[in-house]
């Protein structure tokens, strides 16, 4: 078992209800494409698999620490088996590659290593593999703010990567991307996940590339889960119910690389994507 | 890990390099400064600061004093809001003229940055005592001094704060056609005024400040009161005004703290986005000011006169040409580096304390902390440390470090609270314990913050290190209060000049920081 949700709610302070009676389970090893129109929960769903939020009613076990998620060294212990790719990449724009990279590892190393690695980066091996995979080895030593916003998110991969955790979250992962290196990158964290027996749920916009790279499609809607079925069976009049909110045309990749910043882009791609 | 060219660090050998020259030159300001902690707990001073400490208790609550304290509290806060709103009158056109934010190409304007340099080179207090000798004892040389010195520095932060946002929002609108005011007033400041408010509203509190210490010169206020209270010895009347002086300075931080959230609020949806309380805010303020320059019953009319402009001319007259003698220019380099280690010190030691009391993020004893430590000014703090550690350098360091700490800390709070969050926050839920999630994700988000503020109080610092000399604390100071109440004018213009040369030096030297660390 990689994570089971029971009846799982989540309303936030000022009574919305993100998340309404979800019930949810994956094997380890598990790749899982949530779909679903803007607004509709993923982020929530992805943020409570992440223990960013506890439940506000059922029960979520995730890997093999169960219930509330109070903040204690266990529960750090598990974040640090917990690997997130963001929507914006969480990098502070001064750091450099290689120390963005390490970071993943801060809930594994002893703090000595921490404290040094400020210092001289202990581990330039490491991150030069990780970051290899995504293209970006050239860029270990630059500073993250002389990337452009595709290279960040990549970077943010990259830190997931050497984190080697044992439950890959990623929130729209690609949506800074083109669609060529949204499908390598897509692939990269499937294939992944499938070498070192992970289990991956991306919340992806883009439907083609959901079908197209995961076994299990989770369609969410008004924070409920409206199906669960592997890829061969998710049919196009199921997939214009679930978005039938956004209009008559299904989000699938954009058909040209958009040059706007990550925090904007999501809902202009989303826009773009409608009409 | 070293073994293999290929997999070395490249930055670490420079890193190497500039944390042992940091050493280096770090080690001669600390012995020229002074160093001696142990002095602290020496039994000898801790009886005397204990005693004059006990003096304090209770604070003087007579009838007649109180009166006195009234009035001269309005008189502070009258020459503080006077002297802001001259400020912000010489601050708005030159900021303008100075800043190369909004412009296509990146041409900064030597002249107006050279005036302002001068503004703020010169210290207030050093403005002050000139304009006491022209104007006569009162509140309009306190005013004047503010204004100038505090034009130049208002000027100088909003360049600064106008270069540093986004200016992609400005370039888009010129090349749309846009002018360069529209293209500043539509395009940067919308992300700007949130600092530039928050930053002339602490400027305000500052000006507080400054027109108490002004008062050591008989520019009027709660430093004038101060001063007596001091001369006499008077414990429980100096408790008194420190204690007005905190609640001054706790008013104007609510104040700034309501003002700030106020511009947080999204503007209301009809097309005039002011309202009521925007309005409010605009006749409160013109009406402080009236009401402030009708207070101190300034007449700028005498102060524009044909006398007074004689006199003024007389007086400079007097100061040139300056004493460039050999022997007097090596005294005054020693107090140009004694100077030097003061500010150095007590901007290191406030960074560290500032940054532990930052920490917390702004919790009730530490923000009480922080506030008591700022709302006395350095110079007040230096007659307290002087009698704590004996007069001398380490005094002035000692003063700076206690104050700075407090403006250091709550910036850095500050700071800290508007870096990005999102970094810190996705280490934590990668299982990174706090502290490290803080140093690797907040801290560099941050850093270009705190390293800006440090510098630039780095470079007030060593201003008022000229100035702590005053009473007794070493440093460039000493020598001007001597020659000027021998009335050795032309000395006392070599001490200004350099104080002014040692100013523009700082100036070019933090710029020349700003960008190595950029």
């Amino acid at each position: 078992m990689s994570f089971r949700l029971n009846g799982v709610g989540l309303t936030h302070a000022n009574g919305f209800a993100a998340l309404k009676d979800i019930t949810l389970k994956a094997e380890k090893g598990e790749r899982i494409a949530l779909i679903g129109p803007s607004g509709a929960g993923k982020t929530s769903l992805l943020s409570v698999l992440g223990t960013a939020l506890a439940p506000t009613a059922g029960t979520a076990e995730v890997l093999d620490f169960g219930q509330n998620f109070r903040l204690t060294v266990a529960l750090a212990k598990l974040r640090s088996r917990i690997g997130t790719v963001h929507q914006a990449p969480p990098i502070p724009g001064r750091q450099r590659v290689v120390t963005a990279v390490l970071a993943g590892k801060l809930g594994q190393w002893p703090a000595w290593k921490s404290l040094a690695s400020l210092l001289y980066p202990l581990d330039i091996p490491g991150a030069r593999t990780a970051l290899d995979r995504v293209d970006l080895a050239d860029k270990l030593f630059a500073r993250c703010d002389q990337l452009s916003g595709g290279q960040l998110q990549r970077v943010g991969i990259a830190r997931v990567l050497y984190q080697q955790p044992e439950l890959i979250l990623a929130d729209e992962p690609v949506s800074a991307l083109d669609p060529t290196l949204a499908l390598a990158t897509i692939r990269l964290l499937v294939a992944e996940a499938e070498a070192r027996g992970a289990t991956l749920v991306a919340s992806l916009h883009a439907v083609d590339l959901a079908l197209g790279n995961f076994s299990r499609i989770v369609g969410v809607r008004a924070g409920q889960i409206a199906f669960d079925l592997p890829a061969g069976e998710v049919g196009v009049p199921l997939l214009h119910e679930l978005y039938a909110s956004e209009g008559d045309e299904l989000p699938v990749q954009a058909h040209e690389p958009h040059f706007l910043p990550p925090a904007a882009a999501n809902d202009a791609a989303t826009r773009a994507a409608c009409c | 890990m070293l073994l293999n060219p290929a997999e070395r660090d490249p930055a670490a050998r420079s890193r190497l390099i500039g944390a042992l020259a940091t050493l280096v030159i770090l080690w001669p300001l600390f012995q020229a400064a002074e160093v001696k902690p142990g002095v602290l707990f020496d039994p000898g001073n801790l009886k005397v600061i204990g005693y004059f400490l006990a003096g304090f208790l209770p604070p003087e609550t007579g009838a007649e004093f109180m009166g006195y304290l009234a009035k001269a509290t309005l008189e502070t806060l009258a020459i503080a809001t006077a002297g802001m709103a001259l400020a912000f009158l010489i601050a708005v056109p030159m900021a303008y003229l100075a800043t190369g934010a909004g412009r296509e190409k990146a041409t900064l304007n030597p002249v107006t940055r050279s005036l302002l340099t001068i503004l703020r080179g010169i210290p207030e207090l050093v403005w002050a005592l000139v304009f006491v000798r022209v104007f006569g004892l009162g509140p309009a040389a306190g005013v004047l001094a503010l204004g100038l010195t505090y034009g130049g520095m208002l000027a100088k932060v909003y360049a600064e704060i106008l270069e540093s946002v986004d200016a992609a929002p400005a370039r888009a609108l010129r090349h749309n056609g846009a002018g360069r005011p529209l293209a500043i007033l539509y395009g940067l400041l919308p992300q700007a005024s949130k600092e530039l408010a928050s930053y002339t509203v602490y400027r305000w509190e500052c000006a507080i400040r400054a027109s108490v210490v002004m008062g050591f010169v008989g520019a009027g206020g709660l430093g004038q009161l101060m001063d007596q209270a001091m001369k006499m010895l008077n414990g429980g009347e100096a408790a008194t005004i420190l204690l007005a002086f905190m609640v001054l300075v706790f008013a104007a931080d609510g104040f700034s703290g309501w003002l700030r959230r106020a511009l947080d609020t999204p503007p209301a949806h009809r097309a005039s986005p002011f309202g009521w309380r925007s309005g409010g805010l605009g006749l409160a303020l013109v009406v402080g000011i009236v009401a402030s320059f009708n207070y101190l019953e300034i007449g700028l009319k005498s102060l524009l006169t044909v006398e007074a402009a004689t006199s003024i001319g007389e007086f400079v007259a007097g100061f040139f040409p300056p004493d460039l003698s050999a022997e007097w220019l090596a005294r005054v380099g020693k107090g140009v580096w004694e100077t030097l280690a003061i500010s150095v010190v007590g901007t290191l030691l406030a960074a560290v304390a500032g940054l532990l009391l930052a920490l917390p993020k702004w919790r009730a004893p530490f923000s009480f902390l922080l506030n008591t430590l700022r709302s006395v000014p350095e110079l007040v703090w230096a007659t307290i440390t002087a009698l704590a550690v004996g007069l001398g350098p380490f005094a002035g360091a000692l003063a700076l470090a206690l104050h700075t700490a407090g403006v250091l800390g709550r910036l850095y709070a500050e700071a800290l609270a508007n870096a990005p969050p999102a970094p810190g926050q996705a280490l934590r839920l990668a299982g990174a314990p706090g502290g490290f999630a803080f140093l690797y994700g907040t801290l560099p988000g941050a850093a270009p913050q705190l390293i800006a503020y440090t510098l630039y109080r780095w470079e007030m610092n060593i201003r008022m290190a000229a100035i702590l000399g005053f009473v007794g604390a070493g440093g460039l100071g000493q020598l001007l209060y001597f020659e000027l109440s021998l009335f050795h004018h032309a000395q006392a213009s070599t001490v200004i000049i350099v104080m002014l040369l040692l100013s523009i030096a700082v100036d070019q030297a933090s710029a020349w920081l700003r960008r190595a660390m950029r």
